[in-house]
């Protein structure tokens, strides 16, 4: 009993790790794109289309 | 250099500090419209404003309006003159500022700050063919233009122009790209660093929890192995900065890091061979990451600062209108290429290349920039006139006299080179404890090691290990630093842009402030103060005959008074005498005047006007108008609230004294502390007399005295040679940020000394009882993240962030 929780865990500790590395090489991926670059102007492209919306009902 | 003290940024006028409370706004920029402008039919604060509105509804945007919603000021458009970018095209400066074979430029532009400019700007592409993209970065106001062919980028300029949003090209260069590869760098050394951290901590819990067995070893051996990139990749920076300082002779933070580290590294890795449970890789990775992070945030806000500053003396290619000998037509050349004896023509609006002598023409001279003086000179033909001063009121042809390095300008740029060259280095009171304590800390480790050698030779390794460990250097090299760039972006909320911390210790401890008058306490253009009807009627002839005029006397009786309808004859304006016209018969002449007779100085108002102009009528005295600088709305208030902190105030101008005094009497200002006709490098030898003074100023007068100051500050509207010069640098106009600031750095440098009372606490008991071996290498561990923690909210954890709105 005792020797089979302990087995458990090393096969899911390489994958917790591995799962950790994978996510940590889309970051990098992303580093590497530039998607870090500016943090503060997508902020304000991604809201216009809300924005323009309401501009529009406001208008009619 | 030599073009970079040529090009000389006036800020447009028009974008000015917006109070909500104002009911009636300009429909574009939302500028509160001046009493008397009401009653004409428009509703903007200038042609500009209406220029601008006509073009968002013809293209379809009105949008702009409804998405600019809440956000205070948009940028009011500034005059272009045709052809102004007409240097863009030009194959020599596609080359230096173009890439992708002359298909991309960035461009600063200048009033860019909401979601809206992103917005409107971004459609370009839409109405302009030969756009292929354009994307603005909020971040620094760059915009990078990609265009479908080469060349071409003088139209897209002035459609930025015509937009509202002034371009100045900026190189794309290779600092630029460097600087975001570094970037990029420390960001994925920070996200390795967070990833193996955040492993190492889970399989430290179920160490500390009490795993045992095989079990325990496979979580030790993991974590080591999870350890190992952050010693070799994440830490690295740390190993860089240790070994330049160590080869400067002197000791960093890094030192005692690096240190900290490789001991504990080591001993952990000898414990782990050995089977010992003693393993600080939580510790030590955790401290990593915190550093890092902290550093990473710094050096982003300091970029912010710097690319801003930077961008405002990168070249905006100064050109000048030359007579070539060849065609006898004036065509844009370099200003830097002009040499005595060319004959150059300086339009109304543009400032003066170089150094000469007015050969046709008569108009009038804004000298503030460089002499401090509030009023405009007269000139005509044999008038000298000097680089860096903007013609008002009509073309002017000058014949060259100096030119680049030897004019009035460039003289006192080298002055002000020389004043921060010999200004003695500060070395400021955080770095010397931080020197201090790294020195404490080695020699610490060392007597640990020998108090314990008395007992044992493991117990002497016990004892050097805990005391290297639970000295903590986060107060010195992560809350210092996060105190300082949480001050930063709170600064650069209200407008201040700051360029290194230093600045914000240094600020905390002024005790004087000398203020420059012209452009910073005052607005730096005329206002009416006074208007003394004496024959019925005359008001209305004044403003008739002013409107025909653009003298800066006549734009302040015009934007005082709003328009006339009285018609005007025979209309004629001389330079230095005033205008004259006659209405129905009548000669009316409008010119200076002082008051001759007792009966005449009763006319004079009760204030202390600059000047006064007067009316006759047939040769009679009809009105008498009283005009002034005007003050700032926020100068008056701002100068009690430095005066309620104790603060000693001075004014410091090249103006005349009569205004000086004016200036000061009415901002509550000792006369013994107010100084006028000052010039550049007197100002400077008094500023660098003055321990602790902070300068704040905008004119090319003031940039030596901003260079040599202990603390400076340089306010939007000056030339960019005094924002160059100082320290830091304020995008609002007016002292107004000054009060605020300093309460900023009066805060932080508080929340500072907390956090190193504490460390200093700490520091004491921990030493104490790890060198008498209290404390076990293992606890230590654990405590000192816990320090590490508690400085690092109770710097977070500041009234200070928040500021009050």
């Amino acid at each position: 009993m005792e020797g089979a929780r302990v087995n458990i865990i090393f096969l899911l500790m390489p994958i917790a790790v591995l799962l950790g590395a994978g996510f940590l090489a889309a970051f990098i991926w992303g580093v590497s794109q530039g998607q870090f670059d500016d943090l503060e102007t997508p902020a304000h492209r991604a809201i216009l289309p809300d924005l323009l919306e309401d501009a529009n009902e406001g208008e009619s | 250099m030599e073009s970079a003290f040529l090009c000389i940024h006036m800020s447009s006028g028009a974008t000015c500090s917006i109070e909500n409370s104002f009911s009636l706004a300009c429909l574009h920029c939302g500028a509160p419209l001046l009493s008397g402008t009401q009653t004409q039919q428009s509703r903007f604060c200038c042609r500009g404003c209406l220029a601008v509105y006509s073009l968002l509804q013809e293209r379809g945007l009105q949008t702009y309006y409804s998405l600019k919603g809440g956000a205070q000021s948009s940028s009011a458009p500034s005059d272009s003159v045709d052809g102004e970018f007409a240097y863009l095209n030009d194959p020599d400066f596609l080359s230096a500022y173009a890439s992708l074979e002359g298909r991309a430029m960035s461009f600063y532009l200048e009033g860019a700050h909401c979601a809206a400019c992103v917005w409107l700007t971004e459609k370009l592409p839409e109405f302009l063919a030969e756009v292929e993209s354009l994307k603005l970065s909020l971040a620094t106001g760059v915009a990078r233009v990609q265009l479908k062919s080469a060349g071409g980028f003088s139209k897209i300029a002035e459609e930025l122009v015509r937009l509202g949003y002034r371009p100045y090209p900026v190189h794309d260069g290779h600092a630029q790209h460097l600087q975001k590869l570094e970037n990029r760098k420390q960001l994925i050394q920070i996200g390795i660093a967070g990833m193996v951290t955040g492993n190492i901590m889970l399989l430290a819990v179920a160490l500390y929890a009490g795993a045992d067995g095989s079990l325990a070893g496979a979580f030790r051996w993991t974590s080591f192995a999870l350890f190992l990139p952050i010693v070799f990749f994440s830490a690295a920076p740390f190993y860089r900065g240790a070994l330049a300082s160590l080869r400067r002779r002197q000791v960093s933070i890094d030192v005692p890091i690096v240190f900290g580290l490789g001991v504990g590294t080591l001993a952990s890795v000898f414990n782990l061979m050995i089977g010992s449970p003693h393993i600080y890789f939580d510790t030590l990775s955790t401290l990593v990451l915190l550093l890092l992070s902290t550093r990473y945030f710094l050096r982003r806000l300091n970029q912010r600062a710097w690319n801003t500053s930077e961008l405002m003396h990168f070249l905006t290619p100064s050109r000048a209108q030359k007579q070539m000998s060849e065609s006898g037509r004036f065509e844009s050349v370099r200003s830097d290429i002009l040499r005595e004896g060319d004959l150059v023509l300086v339009l109304p609006g543009e400032c003066f290349p170089a150094d000469g002598i007015v050969v046709i023409g008569e108009s009038s001279v804004n000298c503030s920039l460089l002499t401090g003086e509030a009023l405009p000179l007269a000139v005509g033909p044999n008038s000298r006139v000097n680089a860096g001063t903007l013609n008002q009121s009509a073309p002017l042809e000058v014949r060259v006299v100096h030119s680049g390095s030897s004019t009035r300008l460039g003289k006192i740029l080298r002055a002000m080179e020389d004043s921060r060259a010999r200004r003695a280095p500060i070395v400021s009171f955080l770095d010397r404890v931080g020197q201090a304590f790294v020195v404490a800390v080695l020699v610490l480790t060392v007597v640990g090691f020998f108090v314990g050698l008395s007992t044992s030779w493991s117990e002497a390794v016990n004892r050097a290990l805990a005391v290297a460990i639970i000295v903590c250097p986060c107060t010195f090299a992560l809350a210092t630093p996060l105190a300082f760039s949480l001050a930063m972006s709170r600064a650069a909320r209200i407008g201040v842009l700051i360029k290194d911390s230093e600045w914000i210790e240094r600020l905390s401890q002024v005790k004087s402030i000398y203020l420059d008058k012209t452009g910073t306490l005052t607005q730096g253009e005329l206002q009416v103060t006074s208007w003394e009807e004496i024959l019925p009627g005359a008001q209305m002839v004044l403003v008739a005959l002013e409107s025909k005029s653009s003298h800066p006397v006549a734009r302040a009786v015009v934007q005082y008074f709003g328009a006339s309808d009285v018609a005007v004859r025979d209309f004629s304006e001389r330079s230095g005498h005033g205008v004259s016209g006659s209405v129905q018969g009548d000669l009316f002449e409008v010119r200076g005047w002082t008051p001759a007779t007792e009966d005449e100085k009763s006319l004079l108002p009760s204030d202390l006007s600059t000047i006064l102009v007067a009316i006759f009528k047939n040769g009679i005295l009809a009105g008498v108008l009283g005009l002034t600088d005007g003050i700032r709305d926020d100068s008056k208030s701002s100068v009690e609230a430095l005066r309620k902190m104790g603060l000693d105030i001075h004014l410091i101008s090249g103006d005349q004294e009569h205004s000086c005094q004016s200036v000061a009497s009415r901002l509550g200002i000792d006369s013994g502390k107010t100084l006028s006709k000052v010039g550049p490098e007197e100002k400077a030898d008094i500023l660098k007399c003055s321990p602790f003074s902070l300068m704040v100023g905008d004119g090319a007068n003031d940039a030596p005295a901003l260079a040599g100051a202990y603390v400076s500050l340089a306010v939007k509207g000056g030339m960019e040679v005094s924002v160059q010069a100082a320290g830091a640098y304020s995008s609002r106009v007016g002292i107004g940020a000054v009060p605020e600031l300093i309460r900023i750095a009066h805060q932080t440098l508080s929340v500072i000394r907390r956090n190193l009372a504490f460390a200093v606490v700490y520091n004491l008991v921990g030493i104490g009882a790890a060198l008498t071996g209290n404390i076990t290498p293992l606890f230590a561990a654990i405590l000192m993240p816990l320090s590490a923690f508690t400085v690092f909210l109770s710097t977070l954890w500041t009234p200070l962030w928040k500021g009050r709105e």
